[in-house]
């Protein structure tokens, strides 16, 4: 077999995204390709082109109980009587927000929100995933709020009448606020975010209290703000607050 | 749990795979329901049995399951991903199998066929699939011909070049130019090539 080079990569190329090369020669060219790097992304490109051919085969429906076998080995294989949401939190963990466990799980908790809500481009239909994760997960939080240390807890008269309403922040500096135990607020009054830097409060979020507990991203930046709060504004919301606010955290 | 399902539902696929990386079996189940049909699809392209094509489409998804860190969506997406590992374990074990398939395969290859693309002739039900197919019915048949063997049957370029009496240089060059009408009907389009 000849020795790989430039010229006989090119040769070799297209039959080896369509798995066409025997074994020699599809290593051979494998560890040329590792060695020059800069030639993967046309190796990926052509071989996009190849898999395409993996689309065209007339459609065939595979027995249910193949899904029924494959199932049962990874359930078999799965985390034993280990929440979704704790293995979120895992999955955190690997992506270096070593916070420790419970912290993990807390923001295990709101990331599996947020990568909801990547999703969904309704706010409010956001909101309700959101709520039924938290209603799902309230012992979790519960502990978890007890030993973590990476979110914020927001004060205020609310807060003194039991609401428990707290910042997290997330990768990519995604924030979100949870907020249980509310006090209801009229059909025409609405809850607003305000993430406030110097004077100036920028909206940074609605949403309803839930007796089941809400989960609300944050929509700016709070990386250089002093204050986060809430306030009761009129349905809809306010270009700038109207009324004190009733959940705080001085940052 | 039925409200977690639906959850499940609006992720995209990057993000599932993310979760089935932790081990969720939820994720991993909404991801086998949106692309079991393809993979098995593209299973029995290759295995042209029922009971085989089973075996490989479940031998890929648990390759899934246990490998979903190795995914890198920067080389394309998680149907992609999924397909060729599908099509990588179907490879290898069609080369692995000293099989009466390949030799009938072997007869059916010597003799001319009026309609060299007859293996995509059925009616493809959705855009992607469409497209796919219309790319390829832009190829001469000869060209066609060769990537099917390389692609579905696992010949090596030189098994194909013995087994239709060409030779090596104009099997490579046969495969280079089909890979390259098939681009160019994307670019053609101002369309890119789906990954």
């Amino acid at each position: 077999m000849s020795e790989m080079n430039n010229e006989r990569f090119d040769d070799l190329k297209d039959a080896y995204v369509l798995g066409a090369l025997p074994e020699e020669e599809r290593l051979s060219f494998e560890e040329y390709l590792a060695a020059h790097p800069e030639r993967q992304a046309e190796v990926d490109e052509l071989g996009a082109v190849a898999g395409l051919l993996a689309f065209s085969p007339p459609e065939q429906e595979p027995s249910p109980e193949l899904r029924s076998r494959v199932m049962e080995v990874v359930e078999a294989r799965r985390v034993g009587g280990r929440s979704t949401f704790a293995r979120v939190g895992d999955y955190l963990s690997f992506r270096s927000l070593a916070l420790g466990a419970a912290a993990l799980l807390v923001i295990g908790l709101l990331s599996w929100n947020v990568l909801l809500l990547d999703q969904v481009q309704d706010l409010q239909g956001q909101v309700e995933n959101a709520q039924g994760q938290v209603k799902d997960l309230q012992s979790e939080l519960e502990v978890a709020r007890a030993q973590q240390s990476q979110t914020i807890k927001l004060k205020g008269s609310w807060a003194e009448q039991g609401a428990i309403a707290e910042v997290a922040s997330m990768k990519k500096n995604q924030i979100i606020l949870v907020a249980r135990n509310m006090p209801s607020v009229p059909e025409d009054k609405t809850c607003q975010i305000w993430v406030i830097k110097g004077d100036v409060p920028k909206s940074s979020g609605l949403f309803q209290p839930d007796e089941n507990g809400t989960a609300t991203p944050i929509s700016n930046s709070i990386r250089k703000a002093d204050v986060i709060a809430v306030t009761v504004e009129p349905a809809g919301g306010s270009e700038q607050p109207t009324s004190d606010p009733v959940l705080l955290a001085e940052l | 749990m039925a409200e977690r399902g639906r959850q499940y539902l609006v992720l995209a696929d990057e993000d599932l795979i993310s979760l089935v990386e932790v081990a969720d079996a939820e994720a991993f189940a909404t991801l086998y329901d949106r692309h079991s049909r393809a993979a098995f699809s593209l299973a029995y392209r290759m295995m042209g049995e029922r009971q085989a094509s089973e075996d490989l489409a479940q031998d890929a998804f648990l390759k899934v399951w246990r490998g979903a860190s190795s995914y890198r969506a920067d080389r394309g997406s998680v149907r992609t991903w999924i397909l060729s590992i599908v099509h990588n374990r179907g490879i290898d074990q069609i080369r692995s199998q000293a099989s009466r398939r390949r030799t009938q395969e072997k007869i059916e290859a010597s003799a001319p066929r009026s309609q060299p693309s007859e293996a995509f002739a059925q009616i493809l039900r959705n855009s992607q699939r469409d497209q796919v197919r219309e790319a390829l019915d832009t190829l001469p048949p000869e060209q066609l011909k060769i990537l099917e063997l390389a692609y579905f049957s696992g010949y090596t370029h030189v098994e194909i070049s013995d087994l239709l009496g060409l030779p090596l240089g104009t099997v490579k060059g046969r495969m280079r130019l089909g890979l390259k009408k098939i681009r160019d009907y994307f670019e053609s389009r101002d369309a890119a090539v789906p990954r």
